[in-house]
């Protein structure tokens, strides 16, 4: 029987004080940065980020707070933001100029006047020094003139790179096994070597990498020692016997950890976490995920607990300490972009259980340990858990346990269907075994792959239901804003409208075409971005430990990696399916409305046409519901999309890999997609994920599941989202977490890829609505990731409560 | 031409977790003799197709040009309460449906497209219910599989022998959840082709059953005994139900019953009286319905140890 244990008191404290810590900026890292590109014009590329990189190893300010047994962080204040100008930046001058930051509605950050000062003294000289300033220098002129604000792919005439380099997973058992002492150590001979041998042709820019390599490895391990000193001076000056001897005890972890392998489990935790915000200093904090924590830190617990040297208590305060750091990481976003991860949260991902390279069950301690810290803590730091068929049954109990805590922690992810989907991208059975998961739940390998899932400077989202529109509108956007005129720019291309089409083929074959005009150029931008990211911000930090790159002597960025691929996520995939399945329910079987009818009902967002509408989201049968008639245009959109995408060559001449998660982008996106045929207005939500339209799936989670199993999901490389939703009652009977698993591992036999859980009642969501006070640490999964619902913003919360409700 | 076999079907539920061991999907067949004052399925009583009204699906007549008072060649529906919506917060005008001029037609559900208005029950043929049954056989994990349930079921009898037939042909768990209260040959039909009898029992004094549900006991006490004599296998099931059965002298002798087919008896599970079914006569009719206070946990504690005395596996839910 699963049973939650008690926090420590000081672990309770922690918690307390990170709930009730208002996030604020921290100007520390940006002054360092600011003033290095200031003074060093004269560098450029991976040698300007290992040195700038080196730069903040030195001299940014290495507070250990109080209580804390794993520390580190991005700057002077608890619970603080750093703030990265190299990535995109008039955004942040905009909000800063008109008072935003302080007083947006969601996600507001402090700031003080004198930071803000600086702020405004110095930033201007970054408008033209940051990614998406610099990368607008190579776009097409087609983009520019043709395929700006299309509403399908999210590049246009500027400001498209909002998202730095994130998403990845880079090598902790490198970090914590082998250290940057060897790492710098290797790269110094590989440089010697060079030197020997003559640096040549390809060598030459391997000798660049390595040089990047030896400056932040020599720099991180100076890093971990300044902390070891600070460590040494509050012991000194400690009072608490107790804490002095554990900040003594910090003191040695410091001084030997990042330069050696580590010794024991603390070292190892405190490694993890510190290589960890050494990357979010580098690179800016987006997605940047654990990996299989269990996998590489449990070896280290076992064998402490065997030799008596750590308790099972010592280990979970452990491990609450490193949860509780991950819960204080946050970092500043675009209002526009916080709106789609609300939350102060940043995708770092942290992945449990699945099977080991032999293909053995891989549960270990620290698996549970892991899901004991989200339950007993409530927390919102995402998890994600592989299952497999040897998935013991206590870890399937603990896991339902905890998601009835934290709301769609962990998310459940299938070895069964995701083994096969890296397989099918060219990785070899035993490193496919060893996949994890990045950011909300694409799959990677962790350590060995460089999968780029979402962090492609203009985030990795396409918008497939204005693709879909497009195809009725003879290439034509169907969006109009309020008040303006029709759309004639044409876009896509030239296919027709859906009033001349006379059967579902040619409807069909006019969707196709969208998709495999758009889903390429999606994939020419975003290769654009890379070539120009992969010389300005190359991560030698990251690559260091990547299996692949020491030996190949390129960077992440430049195709080192083992493995390559590159991700992307459509959004409304239910909307493509449902409203398919309608055109042909209504237009040519039951002949309910012509597709002139049709057509002029969507151009002119239902208006005059309600009865119609009415119709069609009442009484026309819908995708979702076990029925293979309407279910086939699922089969067809999920499958047409991702052949369209997965088609697609990177830059490190990778296949691209097709996904389906929506973070809460389909609310968003939903405001800027024309009127859909399942009936949906012009700016409603889209649908979430791989599920059917909000309240369309009326027959229950079973009937919901086959229809969600009817395409190949060996074709998402990039991962899928599915928000199932349980009301408490059904999970009451005697067995029912047994019973709910159970539902899940046949979901899993037949196919599926990943389910994630929400076992909550509407009622207590609108409770929750009228008296946040009261809810401060209710947790739900809002699509991708899960947030404290408190702090979601409103119309994602309305759509959280209409989908619970239509399950009553 | 024969008339094919049809089944009258009032709801079918996947992933039923309450009606028997395992993941389950429950086939809900409409019509039942018992008239039972807490039924939570009242929709379940009447054979004929029953006009409901769900109110919170109801966008309001105004909305819809007051489309199901127009159709109705009856004149049943007249304007009814006001329902504020709880996300708009708009005051929507609903219906009511005057229950003894309404004759059932179902004209107005045809164009009451959020489907506030609808017919429960439909008519299902043996190939369309199985096939669907077949579909979610990979489901039903953990000792699952499919219940027939009502009503009562075996009200239906030949389309539920034909459906149990097709289910274990397809090797699938079955079980029938049935009041007793019909014919014993109706029951030896199926005995062959049913793993589990969900059995009700509601009340030993057959004269206070009559009182309260409409008819008397003996059939059903016999034929209990006869299932578990001829080998099948039951989870009795007393719903504690306030002001009728749930004092412990009944309980006592529900016991001491069980104790003689102890054999045969699979679980007791007592369920406490909920009135989570309320809502639901709202949508069918304008009776008034029993509602009282659910029986405390300690009471149910309480009548359990009785079962426990007579070393019965009994449970509470």
């Amino acid at each position: 029987m699963y049973q939650k244990s008690p926090i420590s008191d000081r672990i309770a404290r922690i918690r307390e004080k990170c709930r009730s810590t208002a996030p604020e900026l921290d100007i520390n890292r940006y002054r360092l940065v600011t003033e290095f590109y200031m003074a060093n014009p004269q560098l450029t590329g991976i040698l300007k980020r290992a040195k700038n990189l080196r730069n903040l190893f030195e001299n940014m300010p290495t507070p250990i707070w109080e209580d804390e047994l794993i520390a580190g962080w991005q700057g002077a204040k608890f619970r603080s933001s750093a703030i990265y100008p190299e990535v995109s930046w008039t955004w942040f001058m905009e909000e800063l100029r008109s008072n935003n930051i302080r007083t947006r509605s969601v996600d507001p950050y402090l700031l003080s006047e004198e930071d803000e000062k600086y702020l405004l003294e110095t930033g201007d000289f970054w408008l033209k020094n940051n990614m998406s300033s610099i990368v607008n220098e190579y776009y097409p002129q087609v983009l520019k003139d043709t395929l700006t604000n299309s509403g399908v792919i999210p590049f246009n005439k500027s400001e498209n790179a909002p998202a730095p380099v994130g998403h990845f997973n880079a090598n902790f058992w490198n970090a914590t096994q082998k250290g940057f002492g060897a790492i710098r150590d290797e790269a110094r001979a590989k440089m010697r070597e060079l030197e020997e041998k003559g640096i040549w042709g390809e060598n030459v820019q391997k000798y660049h990498f390595y040089n990047a390599v030896e400056i932040v490895s020599e720099g991180i391990i100076i890093w971990s020692k300044r902390y070891g000193q600070e460590a040494l001076r509050q012991a000194e000056a400690c009072t608490d016997p107790q804490r002095k001897a554990e900040l003594l005890q910090m003191a040695d972890t410091f001084n030997w950890i990042m330069e050696h392998p580590c010794r024991n489990f603390r070292d190892a935790v405190q490694c993890t976490w510190l290589y960890q915000l050494a990357m979010c200093l580098d690179g800016q904090l987006h997605g940047i995920s654990f990996g299989r924590i269990d996998q590489y830190l449990g070896h280290f617990y076992m064998k402490d607990l065997e030799k008596g040297d750590i308790t099972p208590e010592e280990g979970q305060e452990l491990i609450d300490s490193f949860f509780l750091k991950l819960m204080e990481l946050n970092k500043i976003w675009s209002e526009r972009a916080t709106k789609s991860n609300p939350g102060y949260t940043c995708g770092t991902l942290t992945t449990l259980g699945g099977v080991d390279m032999w293909g053995n069950d891989a549960t270990n301690p620290v698996t549970y340990m892991c899901l004991q810290a989200s339950a007993r803590m409530s927390l919102n730091t995402p998890q994600a858990l592989r299952v497999h068929e040897g998935t013991p049954d206590e870890l399937w109990e603990a896991a339902i346990e905890t998601t009835k805590i934290c709301g769609g922690i962990p998310t459940f992810e299938s070895d069964i269907a995701i083994i096969p989907a890296m397989m099918r991208r060219g990785v070899p059975l035993e490193y496919a075994r060893n996949y994890c998961l990045i950011g909300c739940v694409e799959p990677c390998i962790g350590g060995y792959e460089w999968a780029q899932p979402g962090g492609d400077g203009s985030e990795s989202y396409i918008n497939i239901v204005n693709a879909m529109l497009m195809a009725f509108n003879n290439g034509v956007s169907t969006f109009r804003p309020e008040g303006a005129p029709l759309n004639t720019k044409v876009q896509g291309p030239q296919t027709g409208y859906l009033y001349e089409m006379n059967s579902m083929d040619e409807v069909l074959e006019a969707v196709k075409k969208q998709f495999y005009f758009w889903m390429p150029w999606h994939a020419n931008c975003t290769n654009i971005w890379e070539s120009i990211a992969a010389w300005h911000t190359a991560l030698p930090m990251v690559s260091a430990t990547m299996a692949g790159c020491m030996e190949s002597g390129k960077d992440v960025m430049w195709g080192g990696a083992m493995f390559n691929s590159t991700g992307n996520s459509c959004i409304g995939l239910g909307n493509v399916a449902e409203s398919l399945n309608v055109i042909d329910q209504v237009c040519f079987k039951k002949k309910i409305a012509t597709t002139r009818e049709m057509y002029d009902a969507l151009i002119n967002n239902w208006e005059g046409y309600e009865e119609l509408r009415q119709r069609i989201v009442g009484q026309v049968p819908h995708f979702g519901n076990a029925d293979p008639e309407c279910d086939k245009y699922m089969t067809f959109a999920a499958e047409t999309y991702a052949d369209s995408i997965n088609q697609c060559i990177g830059p490190r001449g990778n296949h691209w890999s097709a996904g389906c998660y929506p973070v809460t982008l389909n609310v968003v996106f939903g405001y800027m997609t024309g009127a859909t045929p399942d009936g949906r207005k012009q700016g409603e939500p889209l649908a979430d994920g791989i599920s059917p339209v909000q309240g369309q799936d009326k027959k229950g989670p079973i009937c919901t599941m086959q229809s969600l199993l009817t395409f190949d999901y060996t074709k998402y490389g990039n991962g899928t989202l599915c928000n199932m939703k349980f009301h408490p009652t059904s999970l009451a009977a005697k067995d029912g977490v047994k019973k709910l698993a159970a539902v899940m591992k046949s979901y899993f036999e037949q196919g599926g890829m990943e389910l994630q859980l929400n076992i909550i009642s509407g009622e207590t969501l609108r409770d929750a609505q009228k008296h946040p006070e009261n809810y401060r640490d209710l947790v739900v999964r809002v699509a991708g990731f899960s947030a404290y619902f408190v702090e979601v913003f409103k119309d994602s919360q309305d759509d959280l409560i209409r989908r619970t409700e239509m399950s009553l | 031409m024969t008339k094919e076999l049809t089944g009258r079907i009032y709801d079918i539920q996947g992933f039923s977790v309450q009606d028997g061991p395992g993941v389950r999907t429950t086939v809900f067949l409409k019509g039942c003799p018992l008239r039972c004052p807490w039924c939570h399925s009242p929709e379940s009583q009447e054979f004929f197709k029953q006009l409901s009204y769900m109110s919170m699906r109801c966008k309001g007549v105004e909305a819809c040009d007051y489309r199901c008072i127009k159709a109705c060649p009856k004149n049943a529906i007249e304007l009814g309460d006001t329902r504020k919506d709880s996300l708009t917060g708009a005051e929507l005008q609903m219906i009511h449906v005057k229950r003894d001029v309404c004759d059932n037609c179902g004209k107005c559900t045809e164009v009451c497209y959020p489907e506030a208005l609808y017919l429960c029950g439909e008519d299902y043929t043996v190939d369309r219910l199985v096939e669907r049954l077949i579909r979610e056989k990979p489901f039903y994990k953990e000792g699952g599989g499919v219940t027939i349930s009502g009503g009562e079921c075996l009200y239906q009898p030949e389309f539920v022998l034909e459906v149990l037939k097709r289910l274990k042909e397809a090797d699938i768990n079955t079980a029938i959840d049935t009041t007793g209260y019909v014919r014993w040959e109706i029951i030896e039909s199926i005995l062959p082709y049913t793993d589990l009898f969900l059995y009700d029992l509601k009340h030993m004094d057959s004269a206070k059953h009559k009182a309260a549900v409409g008819v008397p006991n003996e059939l059903i006490l016999d034929n209990a005994l006869k299932i578990a004599e001829r080998g099948g296998k039951m989870q009795v099931r007393i719903p504690v139900i306030p002001q009728f059965n749930h004092d412990e002298e009944n309980i006592r002798k529900t016991a001491e019953f069980c104790a003689r087919i102890r054999d045969s008896i699979t679980v007791i599970q007592l369920l406490p009286y909920h009135n989570m079914g309320v809502m639901k006569y709202l949508r069918i009719s304008d009776k008034p319905v029993l509602e009282a206070v659910p029986p405390s946990d300690e009471y149910m504690e309480k009548l359990k140890k009785i079962f426990d005395e007579y070393d019965l596996p009994a449970q509470i839910h």
